[in-house]
């Protein structure tokens, strides 16, 4: 058709009077589905798609519900929320979600499984362990009862940050409670290897502290540019193996400022540094440069409540405590809220086992936790019994599989997500019934062994009722805060153990890998979601093709270039990849996403891009004998 | 065209330095506006051996996202690099490109309010008016919205579901226009004078480092008057006239900079 033609129809208003009519009566499809009206409500609960938990609100109309908001009165969440908890209901109604219990890819009834469990917990004596992939409910203390009854402590997190500093806190430098961090208060903010307005700790709270910090500084050090280092005043790069080191070369300056503090070995951490992590000495060993750690120092000393936020190995946060314990600012340290049940281990007890060096039982629990995807290698059970909403690598290789409510749909609670600057307590009622032949966790555990409660109900109301809370202020939502601080005269600066520990080891490949985390991609335990897809930039995904980043000369270096496809290979594996350049990678340094790379799941994971986790390479930190992904390298093939 | 005044300009600051690239938005916005997850399969395709899938859910060309997040780059080399993220919702243009285009007014711009109208039923899928919109805010339904089995019980009731062959964009969460307007009217206060935050878009709601701020840009008690002035503040392309209604603020020189070429290449992609 020519132009003229074109010109003519378009100012014809007949043919398009018709077509008008013609798209109104192309548009009322059966199958598009029709809306329902009603009452719109907001009701308070708790979400547990990350690690840390948050508080939320769940949007319903007529009962049903379609949206997540964020719960204003509640510190976790403060009015927003993550990407994660965007698209909490669009999980809730997918269907991906386990519809009754699976023995071996068959369904069996409830009783059955009960039945099957019941024998094989009375034949495992004390060879039971749990995996837990929630750092903050109330059900680890069922599960941790459980363990005690059959005399094991086999009790696993997931590797995180927080286990890290358990170990450091609790563990090296002998202090009690938990630490946490005055981000909305502090006037310098140093994100010492965590990425905490992205995906590290109870990321929502973070970032609602990082927008209502007026005018403090926020420093972010690490191999890679993230999402939060895009609105921080300052990058510092330093490599994740180095961040110890880095963070050692600061207490330097610290040090020699006249800082102290009255802990038993002050004077042997104080010779340890001076000698052994002086700016030369941690710029040789690191790549850092003695200027910028002194800079960041300046802005340390001169601020009036300044925090230092690690991420990363054992060492690394031993170093960080050490370093807020001289700078006197922001590090908190919060109690542990009392137990429901009585034969439950503390917290720290449950951080203690490291699940990198192995998980080998006859019966195993899993709890929404997905190790069958993150650590192929190093979980090892008779029996495995996975509980979970969704299906994962996880329920896939289990041999029973037994379906719990999403968690709009059950009782639960948060105890102070790790990270926080105040012990807090958050609860969650049901939002809309289940609809699926789900049972919670707690119950199905109570039922096994008699720990003294007859539902997780109960043991919930024990729990507000051990706290101290108000019932009633919590089913609305509000948090319960406690304001008491633990004594921390005792702590040590682990000084013997820390002056070796820092020390960075790094791989044999030939360039490092920096691997990170994108909320809207997903996490160790939780899949990219239903509507995430969309969202993920062409700085991780392609297509179906996984991309790494990493700088102009390391490319060069490697002899690649934009969209080259590679091979990269580590730890016990390999990954292809689609090379991206981005400046805002150290050189030397890939950085690549985790969480994509899924084997099981619906469509908006499975099969998209590749499985970072497999060529990491898990390490011993000297003297803390904590393992570590930090040190990480992988050799780059082009294929 | 003429830019379009209204008493009331319902209007975007968009804080930068705050805005982490974090996505919640763009799934906030999905849900709000009952768009639905892109799949391959259709289920009520019953011939679907014999024809060809649906789009994947990552292929970008073909989801709608009306809000998009657009990330930015100095340009510098390592280890001077900084990188920004931009969120771009539909700009509700003062002189808006799309509107004059489209044959059969399924666009406009002629409310209280100064929001750019897409009337779906109307609408023919010529697509003019994408090709004409330089923010590249409309979005065209290449496959008819079905949710995979289950998920089409949870809907919001802001917009029904949009058929295949129609073009949709941002229209500031209309509905929630709407609603804090009756809600005035209930409560015997002026709707035509709503207070700061009586109405907000559903991004700004969910924002977790309250990086979106919302409100009438004529109105000097909502905050968006004062911050859309602050001399941190700028619109993208403002050189083609268009006088967005959509405002972002960045004490970085170089964001600033790139409001005006922000998608001529060189730094910037998705
Ligand atoms: S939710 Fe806020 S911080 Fe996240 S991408 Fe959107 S505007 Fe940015
Ligand atoms: S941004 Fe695009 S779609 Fe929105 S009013 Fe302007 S020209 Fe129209």
């Amino acid at each position: 058709m020519t132009v003229g033609a074109t010109v003519g129809i378009l100012f014809t208003p007949t043919v398009w009077k018709a077509l008008d009519d013609v798209s109104i009566w192309t548009q009322n499809w059966p199958w598009i589905p029709r809306l329902k009206y009603g009452e719109n409500k907001a009701v308070a609960t708790v979400s547990k798609m990350c690690e840390s938990g948050c508080a939320v609100k769940v949007r319903t109309v007529a009962g049903e519900a379609f949206g997540t908001m964020g719960n204003t009165e509640n510190p976790i969440s403060g009015g927003g929320v993550c990407p994660l908890c965007a698209n909490g209901v669009q999980v809730k109604n997918s269907p991906n979600r386990i519809k009754s219990p699976m023995l071996k890819g068959e369904a069996v009834t409830w009783d059955k499984a009960k039945e099957i469990v019941a024998e094989k917990l009375a034949a495992a004596g004390s060879k039971v362990a749990v995996i837990s992939g929630d750092q903050t409910g109330t059900i680890n203390e069922v599960f941790s009862a459980l363990l005690a009854s059959k005399g094991s402590d086999a009790f696993y997190a997931m590797p995180c940050d927080m286990q890290s500093a358990c170990k450091a806190w609790n563990g090296l430098m002998g202090g009690s409670g938990q630490v946490g961090y005055d981000m909305k208060g502090a006037d310098v903010v140093l994100l010492a290897g965590a990425d905490a307005l992205e995906s590290w700790g109870p990321t929502v709270a973070n970032m609602k502290a990082f927008a209502d910090n007026e005018g403090g500084k926020f420093i972010f050090a690490g191999p890679f540019q993230t999402k939060t280092a895009s609105v921080t005043s300052k990058w510092v790069p330093v490599p994740a193996e180095g961040m110890a080191a880095f963070t050692l070369g600061i207490c330097y300056y610290v040090l020699q400022a006249g800082k102290s503090v009255p802990a038993a070995d002050f004077d042997q951490f104080k010779a340890m540094v001076m000698s052994g992590y002086t700016p030369a000495k941690v710029e040789a060993a690191t790549g850092v440069k003695a200027d910028a750690m002194a800079e960041v120092a300046k802005q340390l000393l001169t601020a009036k409540s300044p925090v230092v936020v690690p991420g990363g190995s054992v060492g690394a946060h031993a170093a960080a405590f050490a370093l807020n314990l001289l700078l006197g600012g922001g590090m908190k340290v919060l109690p542990e809220f009392a137990k429901a049940v009585g034969s439950a281990m503390s917290r720290a007890e449950m951080m203690k086992n490291d699940i990198l060096q192995g998980v080998n039982a006859d019966l195993l629990f899993v709890y929404e936790a997905n190790p069958a995807y993150v650590l192929a290698d190093q979980v090892k059970a008779g029996f495995t019994v996975a509980f979970d909403c969704v299906n994962t690598e996880t329920t896939a290789a289990a041999d029973l599989v037994l379906p719990i409510p999403h968690s709009y749909e059950r009782v639960d609670d948060l105890a102070s997500p790790y990270g926080l600057p105040q012990a807090t307590y958050t609860m969650g009622a049901p939002v809309c019934k289940a609809s699926l032949d789900v049972m919670n966790a707690g119950d199905f555990v109570l039922g096994l062994a008699d720990l003294g409660f007859e539902s997780f109900q109960e043991v919930i109301d024990a729990k507000v009722s051990a706290i101290g809370a108000d019932a009633d202020s919590l089913v609305e939502g509000n948090a319960f805060v406690l304001d008491e601080t633990p004594d921390v005269s005792g702590v040590t600066l682990a000084a013997s153990v820390l002056g070796k520990a820092a020390s960075p080891v790094k791989g044999t490949g030939a360039v490092a890998v920096a691997p990170y985390t994108l909320l809207n991609v997903g996490t160790a335990n939780q899949a990219t979601t239903p509507n995430a897809p969309c969202t993920i930039s062409n700085n991780q995904l392609v297509g179906d093709k996984l991309v790494v980043m990493m700088n102009g000369t390391t490319a060069k270096k490697l002899g690649v270039s934009v969209g080259s496809k590679v091979k990269l290979s580590g730890g016990s594996g390999e990954c292809q990849a689609l090379v991206q350049l981005f400046e805002g990678v150290m050189d030397g340094v890939v950085a690549a996403p985790l969480g994509m790379g899924h084997t099981t799941g619906d469509e908006f994971s499975k099969g998209k891009g590749d499985n970072v986790y497999k060529i990491l390479t898990v390490s011993s930190e000297a003297a803390t004998g904590a393992s570590t992904w930090a040190g990480s390298t992988v050799n780059v093939a082009k294929i | 065209m003429q830019v379009k005044e209204f008493k009331i300009k319902w209007g975007m600051v968009i804080d930068i330095d705050k805005c982490t690239g974090c996505g919640a938005c763009m799934i906030g916005c999905q849900v709000e506006n009952n768009i639905a997850p892109m799949t391959k399969k259709d289920p009520y395709n019953y011939v679907q051996a014999l024809t060809k899938d649906r789009d994947d859910p990552s292929n970008k060309l073909r989801t709608l996202t009306w809000m998009n997040i657009y990330e930015l780059s100095n340009g510098q080399p390592y280890p001077n690099h900084e990188t920004a993220y931009l969120p771009r919702p539909c700009m509700q243009c003062g002189s808006p490109a799309c509107v004059p285009v489209c044959p059969v007014v399924a666009t406009d711009k002629n409310e209280e309010g100064g929001i750019v109208s897409q009337i779906y039923p109307r609408c023919i899928g010529c697509r003019y008016c994408m090709a004409a919109c330089p923010y590249h805010a409309r979005y065209f339904n290449w496959w008819d919205p079905l949710w995979p089995e289950g998920m089409d019980k949870g809907l919001s009731t802001a917009v029904s579901p949009r058929p295949r062959g129609v073009v949709e964009k941002c229209n500031f969460c209309h509905s929630r226009y709407l609603d804090a307007k009756d809600k005035a009217r209930q409560e015997g206060s002026d709707p035509m004078n709503l207070p700061d935050g009586a109405y907000v878009t559903a991004c700004t709601d969910i924002c977790p480092t309250k990086a979106i701020h919302f409100g009438d840009l004529n109105n000097p008690e909502h905050k968006v008057y004062e911050l859309s002035r602050s001399k941190h503040a700028f619109r993208l392309l403002e050189k083609l006239g268009l006088h967005p209604q959509v405002y972002y603020m960045s004490e970085r020189e170089w964001v600033r900079k790139q409001g005006d070429n922000y998608n001529a290449g060189g730094g910037a992609h998705h």
